[in-house]
């Protein structure tokens, strides 16, 4: 095959089984909506490549009006024509109905998972060592107030937490702790749920105010605990540096 | 070079259509299997006294998971009711909502609650708990005990562990919530009803297609060594989801449809006829 509207549909084609097929064989599968804008960004760079000049243009857009205009196709070309005259019109009545009709759907909601934390909050050290100790003592801490929503194994799968939305944060996720320093905990356990800004919507979260029940101490400790028990290590002001 | 640009608009066109076909996919797995509650939109009286009315099996059911209540002290480990399904059903007058969950004994001190977001504030989900950062609002709470056999029309807001007890029931001559409990075979339903719309400043205002925000809690009033198993705090609870009353149909939706269908096919046929007029040229 030649010429560049069977080169542009063999790009797509290629680009396609890549992001959909090859490509999660190596990471997490994308989704549709990506998959999607990858497409359209191939498809834009092909067209913008195609028609820079006069006669690549004709040669891109001549077989697609030859098609469109039915003349010299027959047979499986000419059904595929008679479907894109169809098919196009309906696409475009049911997108009106989609995008007028009553949604099921409920407002969507971008809540900021980790929002930025009051001023107060902002670069403390934990004052407590990472020794054997204050791990055990902070796992102790865990257990007893944590695990029924973060889960023993720090994964965010305690038992209470298929009821809850947003979900426990799982501590194992090299994208939850391992991302934040030490004192962004320390303000999230002390002042909960309720003490997130606007942003992180308070009124969703069930992680609750534990300044009312356990010491400034006992959280340092139980912070302590959590990056032992998920394997992860606090971000340090040194690495930002 | 008009006739290129007809047809890059039909190329653009349709990549846009079919891609907003494409990418309108499913949720992932684990997530959960409703977000909201649709309260059908029917004619003449609602079942508000028989939760095994077969009005409530011509509706889709939307089903939450609960958690034990861990956010504040008392906690509960581990409660009873694990999910519940809900079903919702308005003439445009009145609402009702009939709840079902699995509570394997009927004891007088089991008990069922629904909470609404009262106007445009926001307020958290354990009864408008007071938020450090963000002006709250008040909740609604509609909530049913065995042994009253009737519904209490409670309100709160700003409620916190050291201040005092701001979760109450609204006065006598406000009270407006019903609500009946039938329990058979380990399974509870119980209907809740109200007017949509009461005119109270402490009520939530259904309107139809509007989006509310709701949640559930359920007690399991077992006696366990003569203690009640689940009261007060120690509850199974959902986080904030949402209910919306169906709006009465709008036929002109169809109109647009059409119109759209017809724009299409004109747009196809102009571009066809140019091309060819062009070819023939």
């Amino acid at each position: 095959m030649k010429g560049p509207l069977s080169t542009t549909a063999i790009l797509l084609a290629g680009m396609y089984v890549f992001l959909k097929f090859i490509l999660p064989l190596f990471t997490a599968p994308l989704p549709a909506s990506l998959i999607y804008l990858y497409l359209v960004l191939t498809l834009s760079a092909t067209m913008i490549f195609f028609t820079m000049s006069g006669s690549s243009l004709d040669s891109f857009m001549g077989p697609i009006g030859r098609f469109l205009a039915g003349t010299d196709v027959g047979g499986t070309a000419k059904t595929a024509r008679l479907l894109v005259l169809i098919v196009f019109p309906l696409l475009v009545g049911w997108q009106t109905y989609t995008r007028l009709a009553p949604s099921d759907l409920p407002p969507a909601e971008n809540r900021t998972i980790h929002p930025a934390p009051p001023g107060e909050f902002v670069g403390l050290s934990n004052p407590y060592p990472t020794n054997e100790q204050n791990i055990q003592e902070g796992k102790g801490i865990y257990a007893a107030n944590c695990s029924p929503c973060h889960g023993p194994n720090f994964d965010g799968k305690g038992t209470a937490a298929p009821g809850f939305n947003p979900p426990p944060a799982n501590f194992a996720d090299p994208g939850t702790i391992a991302q934040l320093q030490e004192s962004y905990l320390f303000w999230r356990i002390k002042k909960g749920g309720v003490g997130l800004p606007i942003e992180g919507m308070p009124w969703k979260s069930a992680m609750p105010r534990w300044e009312h029940e356990l010491s400034d101490e006992k959280i340092w400790k139980v912070i302590i605990g959590e990056y032992d028990g998920a394997g992860q290590s606090p971000r340090t002001w040194e690495e930002e540096e | 070079m008009e006739i290129k640009k007809m047809i890059a608009a039909l190329l653009g066109g349709l990549v846009v259509l079919g891609g907003a076909a494409y990418a309108s996919e499913p949720p992932p797995d684990g997530a959960p299997a409703s977000v909201s509650v649709r309260v059908y939109l029917t004619e003449g009286a609602l079942p508000v006294d028989d939760p095994n009315s077969s009005a409530w099996d011509s509706v889709a059911a939307s089903e939450f998971n609960l958690a034990p209540q861990v956010h504040w002290p008392n906690r509960l480990q581990e409660a009873t009711v694990k999910s519940v399904k809900v079903r919702g059903l308005h003439n445009e007058q009145d609402i009702a909502i009939l709840v079902e969950y699995q509570d394997p004994s009927e004891d007088a001190a089991d008990a069922a609650a629904l909470e609404f977001m009262v106007g445009d504030k926001k307020a958290h989900f354990a009864h408008g708990q007071e938020m450090l950062r963000v002006e709250g609002g008040p909740v609604n709470i509609w909530y049913w005990k065995k042994e009253n056999g009737k519904a209490i029309d409670m309100s709160a807001q700003g409620l916190d562990l050291e201040g005092p007890k701001k979760l109450r029931p609204q006065e006598e001559k406000f009270q407006n919530v019903k609500a009946t409990g039938v329990w058979s075979d380990g399974t509870w339903k119980v209907v809740f009803s109200r007017a949509l719309q009461t005119g109270e400043e402490q009520d939530a205002q259904i309107e139809p297609g509007n989006w509310t925000s709701v949640a559930f809690a359920f007690w399991d009033g077992q006696l366990v060594d003569g203690v009640v198993k689940e009261k007060g705090s120690q509850k199974a609870v959902s986080s904030w989801w949402y209910i919306r009353a169906e709006p009465p149909p709008d036929n002109s939706i169809f109109g647009y449809v059409v119109m759209g269908l017809l724009i299409a096919a004109a747009f196809e046929f102009f571009l066809v006829r140019k091309i060819r007029k062009g070819q023939s040229a």
